[in-house]
């Protein structure tokens, strides 16, 4: 049979050891049809979203309670994106652990660390679309975070945000930034992600040399694989946007106000929790650009991993690796835990 | 692996449709787009069964957001109530403006008598002025009765009767431990604050403390029940300083009234307050006052006169006179143009009264509908000083004892 064009996506066979479940998580293949959910689930808010201060948070309600299966259409989309951020972590977090991230696959490893940052970015931005009064806190808090990098802090908030204060400009750059500055950018480095992985030699694997198990799955195989989980993956959001609704505040009137609960989003808990502590350039901007930093120098500072290593859980040649990202993990939660203790 | 694929899909397709069947259990929202504001409400959705407040505010004209904010497109109740204004009560002082405001409505120019608001705000009923001056004056915190403090600070610099400014009143840690007590105890009746709980009690703060007589109801017609959930619940015990509720549960009109030594003529308790106390009494006149007696002006000769004098009488000619708006607010009565009616010494109307051809008058009960003639003091043989006209001095023949 003649691979059809979806097939034809996928390489001709690919080593059973590491297309397990188990090694894998699935996580990379959940994460690009994740991004396929919000894409079209995004598309079809645009249909009803207005980007306008005044009426914006009255869409969202208009989509959640009015617009048939709006509020499914929505909460999907906000599931999806949740999940998207847990999967990319989990997906950097089994590179890491695997030690799947060494010559020649050091690029795709940014590139890879890109999306995660910008999935963050397209989350938070979304976020903000609410515009209604629970986002008041983090669109003032961090945006003013821009402000306090010395030298450039005006103009990336310029760039960002717009003139003056964070009210009706704000609205329209998050919502092009959203919708397109972002979303292309993160179109352009997912194929590109996608790509390199096919150049880079398909999933991390020891030189055949050393491989214990020479056994290859089919094509057929993989996209069954795919398949399953798209189901299970797909089962569970739907059944999650069925019982869960998406946050929803009222309406913000006038001016973005701190005069609701001041939270971040979840996934900045970890920042809000640090910027308790003190100067917000430091604990605001400085330490989660270091996190980042590290992450990016993981393949460059450490010892290589050994190529016998390559494609297999905890190795010991990597290990320091292992345990630098596995401890910004953990301090990640321990301060999003810390976060709800009043 | 294809074994596994098929029921995975099953699942699938189960699982939509269990999100079909979901959505389908959801109420239809029930929409209402009111003519006054064009914008589309779902408050109907779940209550429907709202009576309309009152012909002044129809449902179709007004909705429900106009007065009570709300997430107006919301179908999830925590959302649509969060932002609702003063909670079920969108008349309490501290949201009236929003709600009730604006020059059209009830916070317009005194020209247009569409100062409402401002009224109810400076008068005793919300300030209690009169009640934190008396207990100042009598526990030594001020060395006079003038009013100096009220519920909330107050500023009105323009003044011509009135005061021109309030302190908020707060009873401060060297005051005299009584006026601390009567800051605790004895500040539930003024209409910003909430009632004490007993079903007695019952009533909103704000406009709907008079004006709201039944749930969901604004009405004019204010009967005496309404009065009494302030002013016939007890009596302040002034050696304790604590209000004492009435424990009893009068069943006649007469013995409704609170004061066991008080007197009354058969107007008194056959009639509603608001069938002699006028609305600048009730509600205040836009100034500050001291106490009652600044506002409370209504005497039996209001409408009866005195040995030498008829009650004061205007004849309606101009179809806008405000006779005739409250009439048609109130419709009791048949008022028409060129009816005698009688006025008060302000020349507030007194529009549900007519002099009757014979030289007598008629009364229709606001609240009642209830039809009363009364006849004048002149030339019925009293001989009582028109210079002492206040109720005691009537009560010494016309009051009748229980």
């Amino acid at each position: 049979m003649r691979p059809s064009f979806f097939h034809h996506l996928h390489p001709p066979t690919i080593p059973a050891a590491q297309a397990r479940w188990r090694h894998t998580l699935a996580a990379g293949g959940i994460a690009i049809f994740l991004m396929l959910i919000l894409g079209v689930t995004g598309i079809l808010e645009m249909f009803y979203y207005v980007p306008n201060p005044e009426e914006a948070a009255l869409s969202v309600q208009a989509i959640t309670y009015h617009v048939p299966f709006g509020g499914f259409i929505r909460n999907l989309h906000y599931w999806a994106a949740q999940l998207l951020l847990i999967v990319s972590a989990i997906h950097l977090l089994r590179v890491v652990f695997t030690a799947a991230y060494g010559q020649p696959r050091q690029f795709n490893y940014l590139l890879g660390l890109g999306l995660f940052v910008l999935a963050i970015l397209l989350d938070f931005t979304g976020y903000i679309l609410r515009w209604d009064m629970d986002i008041c806190w983090p669109l003032t808090t961090g945006t003013n975070l821009l402000k306090t990098i010395p030298l450039i802090g005006d103009f990336l908030f310029r760039i960002t945000v717009g003139g003056g204060e964070a009210c009706s400009t704000a609205l329209l750059r998050f919502y092009t930034w959203h919708i397109f500055g972002l979303t292309i950018i993160v179109f352009i480095l997912g194929f590109w992600h996608a790509f390199r992985v096919r150049r880079d030699g398909g999933i991390a694997v020891p030189p055949p040399q050393l491989r214990v198990v020479s056994a290859r799955i089919s094509r057929n195989e993989l996209v069954r694989r795919e398949a399953l989980a798209i189901f299970v993956v797909g089962i569970i959001l739907i059944l999650m946007a069925s019982l869960l609704p998406a946050p929803i505040a009222p309406a913000m009137t006038g001016k973005p106000g701190i005069t609701e609960e001041a939270r971040a989003p979840w996934f900045f808990l970890w920042v809000q929790q640090m910027l308790k502590w003190g100067d917000p350039f430091i604990f605001g901007v400085l330490i989660p650009l270091g996190v980042l930093i590290l992450l990016v120098l993981i393949p460059y500072i450490f010892p290589k991993p050994a190529d016998s290593d390559i494609g297999r859980w905890f190795p010991k040649s990597n290990r320091f690796a292992q345990i630098v990202v596995g401890g910004i993990g953990l301090i990640v939660i321990t301060l999003t835990l810390l976060s709800f203790v009043p | 692996m294809k074994k596994t694929l098929t029921p995975a899909s099953g699942l699938l397709l189960l699982t939509l449709l269990f999100v079909w069947w979901w959505n389908s259990r959801l109420p239809k929202a029930v929409e209402l787009t009111p003519t006054l504001t064009g914008q589309a409400e779902y408050c109907l959705t779940c209550h429907a069964d709202v009576p309309e407040i009152s012909p002044s505010h129809p449902t179709a004209t007004f909705g429900c957001v106009t007065c009570h904010g709300g997430e107006r497109l919301a179908l999830d109740a925590d959302l649509a109530h969060s932002t609702m204004r003063g909670g079920a009560n969108p008349s309490d002082l501290s949201v009236v403006e929003q709600s009730c405001g604006g020059t059209s409505c009830h916070s317009g120019s005194e020209a247009d008598d569409r100062h409402h608001i401002q009224r109810v705000m400076t008068s005793i009923q919300s300030t209690y002025a009169g009640a934190i001056a008396n207990i100042r004056y009598t526990f030594g915190a001020q060395t006079d009765l003038n009013a100096y403090s009220g519920i909330t600070t107050l500023t009105d610099e323009q003044t011509q009767t009135g005061i021109a400014s309030l302190a908020a009143f707060k009873a401060a840690g060297d005051d005299h431990p009584f006026i601390q007590k009567f800051g605790e105890n004895c500040l539930t009746c003024h209409i910003n604050a909430t009632p004490l709980e007993d079903e007695n009690y019952t009533r909103h703060t704000g406009c709907a403390a008079c004006h709201s007589t039944a749930q969901h109801t604004f009405a004019t017609a204010i009967p005496y029940t309404q009065c009494n959930t302030c002013h016939n619940r007890g009596n302040y015990d002034l050696r304790t300083m604590t209000f004492v509720e009435r424990t009893d549960q009068p069943t006649k009109r007469i013995d409704d009234y609170y004061q066991p030594i008080a007197q009354f003529t058969q107007c008194e308790y056959t009639l509603d307050c608001v069938d002699c106390h006028t609305r600048t009494e009730v509600m205040g006149n836009g100034d500050i006052h001291a106490n009652k007696k600044d506002i409370q002006y209504t005497q039996c000769k209001t409408c009866h006169g005195t040995p030498t004098e008829q009650p004061l009488t205007k004849k309606l000619t101009d179809p806008n006179d405000i006779a005739f708006t409250l009439s048609f607010l109130n419709p009791v009565g048949d008022l028409k143009l060129g009816d005698m009616i009688l006025i008060t010494e302000k020349g507030e109307p007194l529009w549900n009264t007519r002099v009757l051809s014979d030289g007598t008058y008629e009364l229709f009960g606001k609240a009642t509908s209830q039809y009363f003639t009364f006849n004048p003091v002149m030339g019925s043989g009293c001989t009582q000083s028109g210079d002492d006209q206040s109720s005691a001095y009537c009560h010494e023949c016309h009051a009748v004892e229980r």
